[in-house]
């Protein structure tokens, strides 16, 4: 893993927590200390690993804005807490894309200026990112994605027997599958292995042959969990396959030296994308504007490539480069090579398509059968 | 036994200048914080169970929509009893675990140690609660190092994690240390002279614990298993750490019902029936605690 | 006799066992913090600081620790006088409404966190109190206050009545006999409580994480570090913390024996059986 955190950076960020420290003593100074009104201090609402000092520690240097970070473990939390603090809390807000939507329709981002960031130096494909946009307007820019299939045991398992997500009902491996416990992802990917194309977008009577292959699946499993409960069933061999988890996944797992992989199998895979977005009610608008344009540059989004919670895909082709300059170890395993195959290759072969809310029915009838399913 | 006397307001009035202060002062902290920091939060916990939600945001309504949807839901039916009985099940395994430890305890170690062993049954809760469930998880799977040391003697595997024993081991986590706790504060009381009045009579020491220690020390033991089964009916990391969140339990139901587009007003509802089977459970547990013991005298 | 040391010794053994099984996730944590594999897994990966050497380095850490300190020791204060207080209430007096005046005591642990959570999110930030450590410290107290008053008052329970009424009647004023009587003998309780409900402070992520803002507690950042990369880092955290609290509670233990071990025995839960 890469730490690059130099010991002059981290001796400001110990004289700020000394300052922080001092401030908390008198409890009700607290709150004061981080609404200074002489500091540049811009807040970030996020999944956790980007408000890190090794994503963020150059931006705050360079800029002398301190990035202030508050995160969150899923993504129906993050709306309620935006909802529910006092307004101007959070200045800039990093979600999923299906949220995207959700925080528009609920009043809680604003537009934003498509020419205030390097969108151009963006790969087509997410230069017009359909997320991006709501009737027409940016609301949101896309600052990291990765694809999820199937995770496997590679020890265990062999590629060609992960090509199909059949694997997940055979025999080798009984009760001993897998999954994170989040609706979206497996039945999205059930619905692939299926054959619906776009996997989210079915009627009544696919949507129940989803909700069958899902039910079959009862027998099979081994464990639903949160993400420190997969990453234990994955190292110690609980479960040898999960679906709806990806490269990300598999990369930590692997570097950490557990036999994991991550594979598209033929049926395709899904795209998750993160996004980042400025809360309506912010009062520094500037300085929002200033940390996006940091994370989605190319210095930024090399960080973002490689930031030490979880490696992803970028959407920025200059970033690519950098990358490939600067670290082209992790370029080969983020295939983010400029020269040979890459992760933009599966994006054109149209294997991919991207992780959305169901369209024909609503969210809570396909969440309905997650539960049905876990009480099984 | 003693506590036959009465002592009411009334014969602290008598005997203070200042009887009504000296009262209140005790009496009134307690709801003053929790009014002015808790009540409004539990009522906006009730009144959210009317609301509804569009655009996935919660809005004021008055509909009955999420009690009709939950309540009638095989699920969460299902889903409740199972939460009710491991609740239980939880409080009995861990009462009946505990009570050696705080009979040996309270009779069988000296007076340091008993502080020592009662100071080291709070450490734990000083370390994650998160960190120790994913721990167990190290010990428990097939591959884990219970299945391992097995192995070496040719038993096993066994399966330890996805189920029942592994949520129960989880609970046990959770509430064993304050059980055995509350049980040794109420045992460490009991008049050792009964005691000692039970052997003159040659009752023997089996039936000296069950006929004399137990009745004696009854308050706490129940206040503990009561506490043993508000916990573990709340939990959420044991099911989902431990028993891998199948089958689920009412906290990860209510888990689910925020996933399913914001509904926390739904999510509310499955609170509001967890909160009133807890005062339920709470108040028939101390009835009995009481009303048995002052039966019995 | 024979017999009677049998069971003193099985008891003795019986207990050690439980303790075992309490620790056990705690000793398996310490040992894996030293695991060179970044994930836990049977047999261990060799040894290794390294996860020590990033914990100490995180000053997200070092902040969280740093709030979750005032945050327990000032909640558990808090809690326990009130706890104190209201068991005490129970214990003395006979009033109407007495059942829902101990239901509003009871009801808060009874509430999952993570809902409660956004009701007192709701609340307290409607009234600007949201957003700072004091938040959390609202919010602890408001879920201690069971824990300490079960423990207070159990101790109560086991006091005589006629102790109290006694003092009364030397002429000793209700505050003074209460200094002089209650207190001394439910101070066990008082430092049981006190720990306890820092205990419980130090435990709770849930609400923290929506009440606190940007003053994150050690427990939501351990929260945190459990997503994505499940760094293993939380495993040297928790030992630390142990370590920490295990040292200052063997030196409170050592302390109070040193101080007054005549006064500390006459404390002991043995003593004050009822004399009447």
């Amino acid at each position: 893993m890469i730490h690059t955190t130099p010991r002059g950076r981290r001796s400001v960020t110990r004289r700020g927590f000394i300052k922080g420290s001092a401030a908390a003593i008198g409890l009700t100074a607290t709150s004061g200390a981080w609404a200074q009104s002489g500091d540049k201090v811009v807040s970030l609402l996020s999944w956790p690993g980007h408000g890190a000092q090794d994503v963020i520690g150059d931006f705050e240097k360079a800029t002398g804005i301190k990035v202030q970070a508050k995160e969150y473990t899923g993504g129906e939390e993050m709306m309620a807490l935006l909802q529910s603090s006092p307004p101007g809390t959070y200045d800039v807000v990093l979600s999923d894309a299906e949220y995207v939507i959700q925080l528009q329709q609920a009043g809680l981002i604003t537009e934003l200026d498509a020419g205030a960031y390097p969108l151009d130096d963006y790969w087509p494909e997410f230069q017009q990112f359909p997320a991006q946009y709501v009737d027409g307007k940016l609301f949101a820019i896309v600052v990291d994605y990765g694809f999820l299939g199937l995770v496997y045991n590679s020890s265990v398992l062999s590629r060609e027997e992960v090509d199909s997500y059949a694997i997940l009902s055979s025999e080798k491996v009984k009760g001993k599958v897998g999954m994170y416990d989040w609706y979206l992802p497996n039945m999205m990917c059930l619905s692939l292995a299926n054959g619906n194309r776009p996997p989210h977008d079915i009627d009544g009577a696919k949507f129940e042959a989803v909700k069958q292959s899902l039910f079959a699946l009862a027998p099979e499993m081994s464990g639903i969990g949160v993400w420190s409960s997969v990453f234990s069933q994955l190292t110690n061999k609980e479960s040898l396959v999960m679906p709806g988890v990806g490269a990300w996944a598999a990369l930590l797992l692997e570097q950490g030296g557990v036999p994991i992989k991550a594979v598209v199998p033929k049926e395709g895979g899904l795209q998750w994308t993160e996004m980042l977005a400025i809360s309506a009610t912010s009062q520094k608008q500037d300085l929002a504007v200033q940390l996006v344009q940091y994370l989605t540059s190319p210095e930024g989004q090399v960080k973002e490539a490689t930031k030490s919670a979880y490696w992803a895909s970028i959407p920025n082709k200059a970033g690519w480069k950098l990358l490939n300059e600067q670290n082209p170890k992790a370029a080969e395993s983020l295939e983010h090579r400029l020269d040979k195959r890459n992760v933009m290759d599966e994006f054109k072969e149209g294997k991919i398509f991207i992780r959305d809310v169901p369209k024909q029915q609503s969210i809570e009838v396909w969440n309905e059968a997650w539960t049905e399913f876990k009480n099984m | 036994m003693v506590g036959t006397i009465p002592t009411t307001s009334a014969t602290g009035g008598r005997r203070s200048r200042g009887p009504r202060g000296f009262a209140l002062a005790f009496a009134l902290p307690m709801p003053v914080w929790q009014t002015l920091f808790f009540v409004a939060a539990l009522l906006f916990l009730i009144v959210m169970t009317f609301w509804s939600v569009r655009n996935f945001r919660v809005e004021p309504d008055f509909t009955m929509a999420n009690w009709v949807k939950m309540l009638s839901a095989g699920y969460f039916q299902d889903t409740y009893f199972r939460t009710v009985w491991y609740a239980a099940l939880a409080a009995l395994v861990a009462s009946l675990i505990a009570f050696p430890c705080a009979y040996g305890m309270a009779f069988k170690l000296s007076p340091s140690f008993q502080r020592i062993v009662a100071s080291s049954l709070i450490l734990p809760y000083f370390t994650s609660y998160l960190v120790r469930a994913y721990s167990w998880k190290i010990l428990l799977t097939e591959n884990g190092v219970i299945n391992g040391v097995l192995g070496y003697v040719n038993l096993g595997p066994f399966a330890m994690t996805s189920n029942l024993f592994a949520v129960l081991v989880g609970y046990m986590t959770l509430i064993l240390p304050i059980v055995i706790l509350l049980q040794y504060f109420s045992l460490a009381h009991v008049d050792r002279r009964l005691i000692e009045a039970a052997h003159n009579l040659r009752c023997g020491a089996l039936r000296t614990v069950i006929q004399v220690v137990i009745p004696s020390a009854r308050t706490g033991l129940i206040l503990a298993a009561t506490f043993a089964f508000i916990l573990s009916f709340g939990d959420f990391v044991s099911p989902s750490f431990l028993g891998n969140n199948k089958p689920p339990t009412l906290s990860i139901l209510m888990v689910d019902a925020v996933k399913s587009g914001s509904q926390w007003p739904r999510a509310a509802v499955v609170a509001i029936t967890m909160v009133a089977t807890l005062l339920l459970v709470a108040f028939l547990a101390m009835a009995f605690a009481y009303g048995r013991k002052a039966e019995s005298r | 006799m024979m017999s009677g040391r049998l069971v003193t010794l099985a008891l003795r053994t019986y207990l050690a066992l439980a303790l075992l099984l309490v620790f056990a996730p705690i000793i398996t944590s310490f040992i894996y913090s030293f695991d060179a594999d970044k994930y836990a897994a049977f047999p261990w990966g060799g040894f290794s600081t390294r996860w020590y050497g990033e914990a100490l380095a995180d000053p997200d850490v070092a902040k969280g620790f740093h709030n979750t300190i005032i945050v327990a020791v000032t909640s558990a204060l808090i809690a326990t006088a009130i706890g104190f207080a209201t068991a005490y209430t129970d214990y003395r007096y006979r009033f109407f409404g007495k059942n829902a005046y101990l239901a509003l005591a009871l009801l808060p642990p009874t509430i999952p966190a993570i809902i409660l959570g956004l009701a007192m999110l709701v609340f307290l930030s409607r009234v600007g109190l949201s957003g700072a450590l004091h938040s959390i410290i609202i919010c602890h107290v408001v879920y201690s206050i069971p824990f300490a008053m079960a423990l207070i008052r159990l101790r109560l329970g086991q006091m005589d009545r006629d102790l109290e009424a006694a003092a009364w009647n030397l002429g000793a004023s209700e505050w003074h006999a209460l200094r002089e009587v209650v207190l001394p003998f439910t101070l066990p309780a008082i430092l049981a409580a006190l720990f306890l409900a820092m205990a419980v402070s130090f435990d709770e992520y849930a609400i923290a994480w929506f009440v606190s803002g940007f003053s994150e507690t050690l427990p939501v950042r351990i929260l945190m570090l459990l997503q994505r990369e499940v760094s293993p880092k939380v495993n040297a955290i928790g030992s630390l913390v142990f370590i920490v609290s295990m040292t200052l509670v063997l030196v409170a233990q050592v302390m109070l024996v040193m101080r007054a071990p005549s006064q500390a025995a006459a404390n002991g839960p043995r003593q004050g059986a009822g004399r009447g």
